[in-house]
């Protein structure tokens, strides 16, 4: 009964969202609200006249899903580290609260400023609006450090929705992934807050070094496993997660729970996850093997699985199935190359430590060319086949 | 005997089955012939409301190729001639005098058949009206007498959902099945791959002699004839192949050893909106009433052939030319709030995101609600994985979209049909039509030569 009733409110609101009516322009915002209430009603009037129960809406939901253990830790991290720092107490109940303070208006203005933009440029171009937004909103936020000022999460996602994915054509034409270019913009147009060389606690002044930034200043004759360990930093913690940095990367356990579901339903793949692992692994055991005179200490491939944002850049932002590479092979390739990036940066690079965010981008470029690479490879396996008489 | 074993694809475990009972129908009062199947070929008319006709009477001839005659399943008088826009030929209603007097055309014995020329063999095919059942790749249209197909295939198997039994359809003729094969060996240099299931029982596919027998077996659409001609002999820029179905071979057959037009057909009736389901010995363009001898239901859809690949015939209207099921499902189409966020026990789903995946799905059931808006392309690595041609489905979208002629054609375009990506559209998250787009492909193909 309760259906009937919204359904019959929703049906008599429409009608001032049809052609011709005051509110028109603005019927891809009622069209998503209604979408957001109920399944579609749309029926298949010609072959194939069934249809699978899935929709991108669900694909969406998964993902978010997938990102809610990252998220939730992500919000108790925030606040322990706060608490932690302040020398305040940090039995969890405060840590959550403070972290709820401190992380919720991040995802907050992630989601409206964002989703502002969404529902402009859909107006505009009259479409549907695109439930990636659920995931990119999310996922932003979750890069960020947990005392970023609000205005730069707005402009960030603001320049992430626009420049990296409307102006290409929205959803499933963007080159790069929106939520990595916002990020990337932040990191570059305020390097002094964002550099990933220090985590601000939320108290002016005071911050410590991450694990990167230990990396680049390690002194001579010091491994880097053991630089780590003086700065306080174990593997385990590095694991689990109770260490500064972005909201959402911190624990390495969060993300492999998410990681587990995106497997189990399939919406990730596990090509580009396998072979993100497997270029970090041989070309950081290959450094190490080979004595290879670099800018940073070597680390031995387990430490550069935990450090950083690898994990999650490789769960949840490599495997975005429209900037990736969209062939099986070039996805091994797509995702080889981004494990392999990642230790080249960290280990040769002496200007930035975040390297999951910009191997990532930099692949998400060359996507296309692999895809071009392998798509010719198939033609001419299938040319001789075709024409042989 | 090859056996081709396809991996690619999945069987949709749609409810209501045709059991294997075949039952023959008394002669329908009424019989629609439908001009949907030959399209784009236009049609003139040689007979006008009022006339008689016999059983193989030619009542339409092809505007391009005098002589390509379709012929009337009945005897009775033309009832009714359909026309919609611009006066195109939808279909015509003849009513049936129950005689079923054929027209007499010269006979064969099945001995001096491998001896017949291939043009002795065109014309009787051509006169007869058993021509417009041959098709050929590329294109999926009614075959071009002035070609020489490089092979023809018969397609003796079907994995569509709630596809028909072809041991049932095919019991009893075996000696017209084996006629029908030796007149296609004429028409060809090459083979006549005679495609069927790998564990097809009828005597007429295991017993039958001079020809190329290929067993598939795997999901759908390993029944499907673009997934054949893939496998045995692709067709590339310039190739010709032509195909046929297996009850319509013994058709050409029976022209050739009784001299008579056989306008019978078997359906398989399926789909869980009906209540009686088997298989119907009854004729071509009989109307789906007369077939389903139910009352109209307004919330069911009529649809000749499968839910992948069929028409939406309307419960007025009339077994396709060449389909051999009809399947009435729900429409379906009600609301429901919060859909997206519910676990989904009872919801279909080729992809784990459901919870029905959960559980072996046997016996589902499924109407023809969409499910989603139309979004672009997200889950690109998915269509392939539902193909058993060896395309890069995504690849071939986006040149299409292009308008890329030669990229299409590179990307082997022309081995498709839209009926070859129906799994991939009823997959597709985005709810993106893919096998329009090919269709749209191949139609560029063809507009600018």
């Amino acid at each position: 009964m309760g259906n009937d009733l919204i359904r019959k409110a929703m049906d008599d609101l429409g009608k001032n969202f049809s052609k011709g009516k005051p509110l028109e322009k603005f019927h891809p915002l009622y069209e998503a609200i209604d979408g957001f209430l109920f399944t579609s009603g749309t029926l298949a009037r010609k072959a194939p006249f069934i249809r699978d129960a899935w929709d991108l809406k669900r694909v969406m939901v998964i993902v978010v899903l997938a990102l809610i253990p990252a998220t939730l830790f992500g919000i108790f991290n925030a606040g322990y580290q706060a608490q932690n720092a302040l020398g305040l107490a940090h039995a969890w109940p405060d840590a959550v609260l403070r972290g709820l303070q401190i992380v919720l208006p991040v995802i907050f203005v992630s989601y409206a400023v964002g989703g502002f933009w969404e529902v402009l440029f859909a107006c505009v171009r009259k479409h549907e609006i695109n439930e990636g937004f659920f995931v990119t909103g999310l996922l932003f936020a979750l890069t960020l450090p947990p005392h970023i000022p609000l205005w730069q999460v707005a402009a960030g996602i603001s320049f992430g929705v626009v420049v990296g994915k409307e102006i290409f054509g929205g959803t499933g034409m963007n080159i790069v992934n929106p939520a990595l270019a916002g990020r990337a913009f932040l990191f570059f147009a305020y390097p002094a807050q964002m550099s990933g060389e220090a985590v601000w606690y939320g108290v002016d002044g005071l911050t410590r070094a991450t694990p990167l930034a230990t990396m680049a200043s390690v002194p001579a004759g010091t491994t880097g496993v053991a630089a780590l360990q003086q700065a306080g930093y174990t593997w385990s913690q590095l694991f689990y997660g109770f260490i500064p940095g972005s909201i959402g990367e911190t624990s390495k356990l969060a993300c492999l729970i998410g990681l587990a579901f995106l497997l189990i339903t399939g919406v990730a793949s596990w090509r580009i996850i396998v072979g993100c692992v497997a270029g970090l692994v041989s070309v950081a055991s290959l450094i190490a093997f080979l004595h290879v005179k670099t800018v940073h200490p070597v680390l031995p491939f387990e430490w550069h699985l935990v450090m950083g944002g690898f994990a999650f850049g490789a769960i949840f932002m490599a495997t975005d199935p429209v900037s990736a590479s969209a062939t099986t092979l070039g996805r091994w390739i797509y995702g080889f190359l981004i494990g392999a990036l990642v230790v080249f940066i960290r280990t040769f690079n002496p200007a930035y430590p975040e390297a999951v965010m910009l191997s990532i981008l930099l692949m998400n470029i060359f996507a296309p060319m692999i895809d071009h690479y392998v798509v010719e490879a198939h033609i001419n396996r299938r040319t001789p086949r075709a024409q042989a008489k | 005997m090859p056996t081709v074993r396809i991996l690619k694809g999945r069987n949709i475990p749609l409810k209501g089955r045709a059991s294997a009972e075949l039952k023959a129908l008394p002669l329908p009062s009424e019989c629609i012939f439908p001009f949907h199947d030959f399209a784009p070929r236009q049609f003139r008319l040689l007979i006008k409301e009022g006339d008689r006709v016999l059983v193989g009477s030619p009542i339409a001839e092809d505007r391009e190729h005098p002589g390509l005659v379709l012929v009337s399943p009945v005897s009775g008088t033309v009832k009714l001639v359909n026309r919609g826009d611009k006066r195109a030929l939808l279909s015509i209603t003849f009513s049936a005098d129950g005689q079923q007097a054929p027209v007499q055309h010269q006979k064969f014995s099945p001995e001096s058949l491998s001896g017949l020329s291939r043009e002795a063999v065109i014309e009787q095919l051509l006169k007869g009206g058993v021509w417009p059942f041959l098709r050929q790749r590329p294109f999926s249209r009614t075959a071009d007498p002035m070609n020489t197909p490089k092979s023809i295939f018969v397609r003796a198997m079907n994995t569509d959902p709630l596809a028909p039994d072809l041991d049932v359809v095919l019991n009893g003729v075996e000696r017209e099945f084996q006629a029908g094969l030796d007149v296609l060996k004429r028409l060809t240099p090459g083979h006549v791959y005679l495609c069927f299931d790998a564990r097809a029982q009828a005597k007429a596919l295991t017993g039958a002699v001079n020809v190329q027998p290929v067993a598939f077996s795997g999901p759908h659409p390993a029944g499907n004839v673009g997934t054949h001609i893939h496998h045995c002999d692709p067709v590339g820029k310039g190739d010709v192949v032509w195909f046929i179905e297996a009850q319509d071979v013994a058709r050409a057959g029976r022209l050739f050893l009784d001299g008579v037009f056989d306008p019978s057909k078997v359906v398989a009736v399926t789909g869980e909106g009906v209540a009686s389901r088997h298989h119907v010995r009854t004729l071509l363009g009989a109307p789906l009433a007369h077939i389903l001898g139910e009352k109209k239901n307004d919330t069911l859809r009529y649809i000749s052939g499968s839910v992948l690949s069929g028409r939406d015939a309307g419960y007025d209207g009339a077994v396709g030319l060449y389909d051999a099921q009809v399947t009435v499902i729900p429409a379906g189409g009600t609301r429901k709030l919060f859909g997206w966020l519910m676990p989904m026990f009872k919801d279909y789903s080729f992809s784990r995101t459901v919870a029905s995946a959960l559980t072996p799905q046997r016996d589902v059931s499924l109407d023809t609600a969409v499910h989603g808006g139309l979004r672009a392309v997200v889950v690109n690595d998915l269509y392939d994985e539902l193909n058993a041609i060896d395309v890069m489905t995504y690849f071939l979208i986006k040149a299409i979209y292009g308008h890329q002629i030669e990229e299409m054609i590179r990307l082997g375009i022309l081995e498709c049909a839209p009926e070859d990506f129906a799994l991939a559209t009823f997959a597709c998250p985005s709810k993106i039509d893919v096998g329009g787009i090919i269709q749209r492909g191949l139609d560029m193909i063809e507009k600018e030569g």
